[in-house]
């Protein structure tokens, strides 16, 4: 499995974990706008990004994504107050001490998309997938299945 | 140090006597020549037990919470209006009480359940060290006098000065008086050196990604998983660890080494705004994992994008646990 990664039509896969009131309803309207972006993003949607257990992102990128982005709602407008400011915080550290080990820094990506942004969603998704696919198939940290 | 010593045992003799507490954790003298054990005070004939020297190691702030925590879960099944109430006293130096503080802040206990009597420290012997030190000798008996240890070695006598082997938390200690204490035995100790804290992290840094890459998995790759770090650390109180969780299971249970890697990782990530660099995980790591190295970048990150250092105050509350809305440090988002 690994050669075939390698070769030359190798498309990253990437895990995008959304939450459901501003980034899922901007991939959404994306989509009933017919904004074309990259297959390569699976989206998981949780109810907030202050839901999000940092071990989501490493479980991730350990059993085969090639990064991970998460992306919520706009600082100061999270549907639930102040979820995303709290995560904020969580993903700071996180993405700080990811680079640390030694993991590339563009595999873990954090953004804010709000529900009327579909554009930047595309946007986003287009920015990652150039980014990932720079860097190619993930290695570090990731299990060999089988 | 004698001081100290005399000075600790009438205050634990005296407030065992009175009934102040119902159990005092401070360090014996250990079963290995220059070793210190924790041991747990009941009477007040036995407080002559306990010792106080550079060779207590362990933060006993882990205690405090398991005897607490046990003690709770007894009472459980027991009426309201039974219920007892227990106070656990403990020696506690500046990283003690900054652990003591964590609990506090995190709601493990009350104030009232914990009599913190304080020992302003001076650093304690790093045991590895020792031990590298003499080449991997035996020690067959051991002293310390006058900032000299003296040793009877499978090798012959040696001597080392006690401050080439102090444990690397200790060098660079910011807390080592207690911040928080119901009395305080002993004069307040000078100052460590503090700046030179981040030094080997700053280091860390300036390398590539690569060798910092291969760094962490040199090292995770003497990790056995004995969760001895989990065991010693004061902040690691889950019920269940995450390590032992099945439903979901954040962490295969095989020889895969990126399951160590996620292990360690996320055991070392659990330590934002909480990791009070007292040494404890490093002390007790049978494979000498350098773990130190990657919780002072979690301590400097904190530091620098928080403002927070654990445990340093009881108003500073938990990093995570708090926001500022408008003043955060932001370069991280991406913005396409």
């Amino acid at each position: 499995m690994a050669e075939n990664l390698a070769s030359k039509d190798w498309e990253p896969k990437i895990v995008a974990i959304v939450c459901n009131w501003c980034t899922y309803a901007g991939a959404d309207l994306a989509g009933i706008s017919r904004i074309q972006y990259p297959p390569n993003v699976r989206i998981i949607r949780v109810p907030c990004t202050g839901r999000i257990n940092p071990f989501y992102i490493v479980k991730a990128l350990q059993t085969g994504a090639d990064g991970v982005l998460v992306s919520g709602c706009h600082p100061g407008e999270c549907h639930y107050i102040s979820g995303n400011l709290v995560a904020r915080r969580k993903f700071a550290a996180l993405k700080n001490f990811l680079s640390y080990i030694g993991m590339e820094g563009d595999r873990t990506m954090f953004t804010w998309v709000s529900a009327s942004e579909g554009d930047r969603f595309a946007q986003v998704i287009k920015g990652v997938t150039a980014k990932v696919k720079a860097l190619g198939p993930a290695s570090k940290l990731k299990k060999k299945l089988g | 140090m004698e001081n100290i010593e005399t000075k600790l045992r009438e205050e634990t003799k005296r407030l065992l006597l009175e009934k102040k507490v119902d159990v005092i954790i401070g360090y014996e003298k250990g079963t290995l020549p220059l070793t210190a054990t924790p041991c747990f005070i009941t009477e007040p004939t036995e407080a002559d037990k306990l010792v106080w020297n550079d060779l207590c190691t362990q933060n006993l702030a882990k205690f405090v919470h398991d005897l607490i925590s046990q003690h709770k879960n007894s009472q459980k099944r027991v009426k309201p209006e039974d219920r007892k109430k227990k106070v656990i006293g403990v020696v506690a130096r500046g990283c003690t009480t900054r652990s003591v503080i964590i609990h506090l802040q995190e709601r493990q206990y009350g104030r009232d359940e914990v009599y913190i009597i304080g020992v302003p420290c001076t650093g304690y012997v790093d045991g590895k060290g020792l031990k590298t030190a003499i080449n991997g000798a035996d020690i067959v008996e051991g002293s310390i006098e006058g900032g000299q240890i003296k040793m009877k070695t499978s090798d012959g006598d040696k001597s080392i000065a006690l401050k080439d082997v102090l444990a690397d938390s200790c060098r660079t200690c910011r807390f080592n008086n207690p911040i928080i204490s119901d009395v305080i035995v002993g004069q307040s100790a000078p100052a460590m050196n503090p700046d030179s804290e981040y030094n080997g992290v700053n280091e860390f840094e300036k390398k590539t990604t690569e060798d910092r890459w291969a760094y962490f998995t040199k090292e995770m790759e003497k990790c056995m998983r004995c969760n001895a770090c989990r065991q010693a650390c004061p902040s690691c109180y889950c019920p269940t660890c995450f390590v032992e969780q099945s439903q979901p299971q954040w962490v295969g249970i095989g020889e895969d080494k990126t399951d160590t890697q996620v292990f360690q990782f996320m055991r070392l990530y659990h330590m934002v705004g909480r990791c009070v660099d007292c040494g404890s995980c490093v002390a007790v790591c049978p494979m000498g994992v350098d773990l130190r190295k990657f919780l002072k970048k979690i301590n400097k990150d904190c530091w620098e994008l928080f403002g927070n250092r654990a445990g340093s105050s009881m108003e500073d509350m938990p990093p995570l646990g708090k926001y500022n809305e408008h003043h955060e440090k932001e370069e991280f988002i991406f913005n396409p």
